[in-house]
């Protein structure tokens, strides 16, 4: 049933095109916004004077088809702390004329801070995605980035045994390379064993780029024990990446909260739910 | 002939590169039980030569050959690909140590760089292929956790070598697949054999560095 229900949602999609670009800068010590740019499928809510200066994606075309294009970007400037993330998680669905690409490129100003902690995307059969993050951070800016992938929806029975992900991050600190991370999940890779997937179909990669990321490792370790997932985490120089892996979304979602509760100041978007 | 003969060398577990050292996570895995014959040693690092650090070095290494290549930025990407603390001191320490040990055999001085980059680099003069340089590097790198494995799963000598011996295929085949890519098919799925690197920072007690 799964399997007719993710074609006919193939079937109703047309091609389709989104573009969201907003802009905030400080004014007074509070955000304000400077630009904003909508077009396609793609939105972008902007926080509401007073609350927490939070921005949600969204894409109104109900899920990624092949050929389809969608691309988010946030330019955050000086002296702000701002959270964005997505609305739903976001669904691909089979591809079979080409592939749908997403490109998010985000901008972290001077002094400011960007988590970037989107809602999960989640793969059917036959789906074909090409990813591209890029975090530009200022010289003594900060960002949270999370990317969330999940193979189907386990609970309901769908199993994924042909996919194309291409899923590029890069984290730039003043231009340079801080952060660099190049999924490639085919075919091949779903059945290549225990250094690979093993039996994980939900996975997710938290990175900490802030000049004091290290010291979080220790405090964080600890959290790391939800039932149903494996996670480890280890530091570098200026970078913390926390990487999670479970058999389906549920577990991995409660692991990743526990996380984020650790690594943030706020609490999770409204749109989260969890 | 003695091209080759020099990089045989710089490839050798004589060579001061140290990589007896580490276990790329290796240990961890191990320990917990992922590992415990040579099929699943064979299975392992088949999935890191074609889906992980294997593939990825290859990549750099063919880049680091070219001569027109911006070496600095190369080793910021190499050193910004590293998922975890240990793999990022794994490729350092040992292509500073190889890039020292080459210097000492020449009059230019090579620059600490992380491994592959600093190979790419001093084999450039090298008149080989890079199909076979790549080659040699991942053989070395295989052999290593070959070497390691058989002394603490542990297995027979035999039975590392017949697993060396089978990933001779997967080696051939990534190195003929690397020359030529661009840094765009950088690609790696291998996310447990990154997980068993974070992991082995926490083992209380380890014989490997990494």
């Amino acid at each position: 049933m799964p399997r007719d229900m993710t074609a006919t949602g193939a079937q109703a999609l047309q091609r389709s095109r989104g573009e969201a670009f907003a802009a905030l800068k400080a004014r007074n010590g509070r955000p304000v916004v400077a630009g904003l740019r909508q077009a396609g499928s793609a939105k972008a809510m902007l926080p509401r004077t007073g609350g927490p200066c939070e921005v949600v994606f969204l894409n109104t075309s109900g899920g990624l088809a092949g050929g389809d294009r969608l691309s988010y970007t946030l330019d955050v400037g000086a002296g702000l702390s701002v959270t964005a993330t997505t609305q739903t998680a976001e669904r691909a669905y089979r591809a079979p004329e080409g592939v749908a690409q997403v490109s998010v490129r985000h901008r972290v100003g001077a002094g400011s801070r960007l988590d970037w902690i989107p809602q999960e995307t989640i793969l059917f059969d036959n789906a074909a995605v090409q990813r591209e993050t890029v975090i530009e951070l200022a010289d003594d800016a900060e960002c949270l980035s999370l990317e969330t992938v999940v193979l189907g929806r386990a609970a309901m029975g769908e199993t994924v045994g042909r996919i194309h992900l291409r899923d590029t991050r890069r984290i730039l600190r003043g231009g340079k390379p801080l952060h660099d991370e190049r999924l490639l999940l085919t075919d091949d890779t779903l059945t290549a064993g225990a250094a690979a997937l093993g039996g994980a179909r939900a996975f997710s990669t938290l990175v900490l780029a802030a000049p004091a990321a290290q010291h979080r490792l220790c405090a964080l370790r600890a959290v790391l024990d939800e039932p149903g997932t494996d996670a480890a985490a280890s530091a570098m120089d200026g970078r913390l990446v926390l990487r999670i892996l479970a058999r389906d979304g549920w577990p991995l979602r409660r692991q990743l909260a526990r996380a984020l509760a650790h690594l943030r100041r706020d609490p999770l978007p409204r749109v989260w739910q969890i | 002939m003695t091209d080759r003969l020099s990089l045989i060398q710089w490839l050798s577990p004589a060579f001061p590169t140290g990589g007896f050292a580490y276990s790329h996570g290796l240990e961890w895995a191990i320990d917990a039980g992922q590992i415990r014959d040579a099929a699943a040693l064979t299975d392992w690092l088949t999935t890191i030569l074609r889906h992980g650090a294997g593939w990825q070095d290859a990549v750099l290494l063919c880049h680091a050959l070219d001569p027109s290549a911006d070496l600095d930025a190369l080793t910021d990407l190499a050193a910004a690909l590293q998922p975890s603390s240990e793999r990022l001191q794994e490729t350092l320490d040992q292509g500073t140590a190889l890039a020292q040990a080459v210097s000492a055999l020449r009059d230019t001085p090579l620059k600490p760089r992380p491994l592959p980059i600093a190979l790419g680099e001093a084999a450039r003069g090298l008149a080989l292929p890079p199909e076979e340089i790549a080659a040699h590097y991942l053989h070395a790198f295989a052999s290593n956790l070959v070497s390691g494995a058989v002394r603490f799963v542990p297995l027979g000598q035999n039975a590392g070598q017949r697993a060396l011996h089978a990933l001779h295929p997967v080696i051939a085949d990534v190195a003929a697949r690397a020359t030529g890519v661009t840094l765009d098919d950088l690609g790696t799925a291998a996310l447990w054999a990154d997980m068993a690197a974070m992991r082995h920072e926490t083992m209380q007690v380890r014989i490997f560095r990494t």
